[in-house]
């Protein structure tokens, strides 16, 4: 027992143990540091949301003494948010649709079938995906096609951008079912399609998920195409609507600025926060294989 | 005679091979047409856009290279280019060497990792234009909290105009850049530190490596991959930048934080230059190109040499 006790006491020699101390603290600490140089700021705007303009410049650091909920009906009021976050659901919804939609059926193309040109066209799409367009001519087509100021156009701007990213990530998750389903539902009498659509959709919850939620996120905090394509007051998403309020009325009512950017985030953190590991996998697929 | 068993005729066969052939087509189409038209069509028609005198009203008028020539001898161009690689420098690094730091003390054992993952990853969520409006009041010179927290701690020195001062502006939209996607990098890099097996660092521990020649001889190169990925995506997304400097800056104070998408943008869309703003965006599409290639040549060239 007593030679236990000293295997033990040798294992553990005192040095080893305070370095392993002091290695935990310094981790926990820089880790600490960051998460409150992150969190802070948002944690920050949510308490400025219930201030009153003057508590925003007196009492910066504390928490707000009366709640002013007033700015949350002045923001939802003042800057139509209720449009706003209808406007921004409708294009991500759809947005969502279009790419899983088309990029399931190109990506299981890719994956199980030999064509002529498949590498050529996975090659173009990889060397032109990050390209930045020219954004004059992509304005001028769309004016064209009378698909500025319109819900379509602006699902189909942000689609364009997110098609090969999910072709890929459909592709790479299609490999990995075996052959044998699809050979299985065709021998039954089911054609390549319905096979696809009834045995194969039906098992690819993880790659649907990954890439709607890619999609999603990127068309919900989307800015740049609304700020070129939308016009109208109606048809203006979240992001344009708080910068447009921004422009207006920022300099004078930050409470209420800060109220709708609250309003904006609240939702969305939260729903990452129950989600996070698909959050995480979904936006940072496509840099990180399988 | 011998019985076939084949239900179709030959010819009819051959239709129905031809079909099958045609068949994978189909299903790639509708995919290829979204991408075709808006990605690629405006790849190629906007050069026949960069050639032409053009306020997007009256009628086109074509002057050659005219454009092209403009924008060399334009001051604006350098100044702007070099705000864009001051921007992409100063991000990348600061991406990189955050995100490698915090990985790795992430991928240590330790209570509450799922918390800090989540944290940190948080403003990756967010949309640029919040982000863009919280850090013009955190900014802010009399009222933010920057300043404040600089008071506070008696650093008054350190105290600015982050936002209004050409000197500092840059390196502010720099900061906020940083401080939204360091997340992204990190899991990246967590993900290429989790695939490193532990027989590796256990034969550098017997060689009696130290914690700094580990990380330097077995970590580094082993997230090359991962490495080249999170230098790429930073690298791009600094020449593509636009949100931000719009949003915080407007490329103010005196073009201190104009960038080349910015630029492009303004010279379209404020000045209505259609022709001249095409131009540039070419301009900016080969040196994407070239970053890109060079950065890819001197990252996979390292590997050779090992």
């Amino acid at each position: 027992m007593s030679a236990a006790r000293f295997a033990t006491q040798k294992r553990t020699q005192p040095g080893i143990h305070w370095r392993r101390i002091m290695v935990t603290i310094f981790n926990h600490s820089i880790l600490i540091l960051f998460t409150v140089i992150i969190v802070y700021p948002v944690l920050w705007m949510i308490l400025a949301s219930f201030k009153t303009p003057g508590e925003l410049i007196s009492n910066i650091w504390g928490l707000p003494a009366d709640p002013a909920y007033q700015n949350y009906a002045d923001a939802w009021e003042k800057a139509k948010l209720g449009r706003a976050l209808l406007n921004s659901g409708i294009v991500s919804i759809g947005a969502v649709l279009v790419v899983v939609c088309l990029s399931s059926i190109a990506g299981y193309a890719f994956a199980k079938f030999s064509f002529r040109f498949s590498t050529v066209i996975l090659l173009v799409m990889v060397f032109t995906m990050q390209a930045p367009v020219p954004i004059i001519p992509f304005y001028v087509l769309f004016v064209r096609l009378k698909l500025t100021d319109s819900y379509l156009g602006l699902i189909l701007a942000i689609a364009s951008g997110t098609i090969p990213l999910a072709i890929f990530i459909f592709q790479a998750f299609f490999r990995s079912i075996p052959g044998e389903l699809r050979e299985a539902a065709k021998i039954d009498g089911c054609s390549e399609f319905a096979a696809f659509l009834r045995v194969v959709m039906p098992i690819s919850g993880p790659a649907v998920a990954t890439v709607s939620i890619l999609t999603f996120v990127g068309a919900w905090n989307e800015y740049f195409m609304p700020l070129l394509l939308i016009r109208s007051d109606e048809l203006r998403p979240l992001t344009l609507t708080i910068q447009v309020f921004f422009l207006q009325f920022g300099r004078a009512e930050w409470n209420v600025i800060f109220a709708t950017l609250s309003i904006a985030t609240i939702p969305i953190i939260i729903v990452y926060v129950f989600l996070q590991r698909w959050f995480i996998r979904g936006l940072t697929s496509g840099s990180i294989k399988g | 005679m011998p019985v076939t068993s084949r239900p179709l005729s030959s010819p009819a066969k051959g239709l129905a091979r031809r079909i099958s052939k045609l068949a994978p087509y189909l299903w790639v189409l509708p995919a290829l047409t979204v991408y075709g038209i808006f990605k690629l069509y405006p790849l190629v028609s906007g050069l026949q856009m960069s050639l032409l005198r053009w306020d997007g009203i009256e009628e086109p008028r074509y002057i050659g290279l005219r454009n092209f020539e403009k924008i060399l001898s334009d001051p604006m161009t350098g100044t702007v280019l070099m705000n864009n690689v001051h921007y992409a420098v100063g991000t990348v690094v600061g991406k990189i060497v955050l995100s490698l730091l915090l990985a790795i003390l992430l991928h240590q054992a330790l209570k509450g990792r799922t918390f800090y993952r989540t944290s940190l990853f948080m403003p990756v969520v967010m949309s640029f234009v919040v982000v863009g409006v919280l850090w013009s009041w955190l900014f802010n010179p009399q009222f933010g909290l920057i300043n404040s927290f600089l008071r506070g701690l008696g650093l008054e020195f350190l105290v600015q105009d982050w936002l209004g001062d050409a000197a500092v502006a840059l390196n502010s939209l720099i900061l906020v850049d940083i401080w939204k996607w360091y997340g992204f990098h990190m899991v990246i890099f967590l993900a290429g530190l989790q695939s490193i097996p532990d027989e590796l660092y256990e034969a550098a521990r017997i060689d009696g490596a130290s914690v700094w020649q580990q990380f330097r001889h077995v970590t580094l190169p082993m997230l090359q991959p991962v490495m080249i990925v999170n230098v790429t995506i930073s690298v791009m997304g600094a020449f593509n930048v636009f949100d931000i400097p719009f949003i915080m800056t407007a490329g103010g104070p005196a073009n201190a934080t104009n960038v080349m998408a910015l630029h492009i943008y303004i010279r379209g869309f404020k000045f209505y230059r259609f022709g001249f703003s095409a131009a540039l965006s070419y301009v900016l599409l080969v040196i994407v190109t070239l970053v890109a290639a060079i950065q890819l040549r001197l990252m996979t060239s390292g590997d050779n040499t090992d």
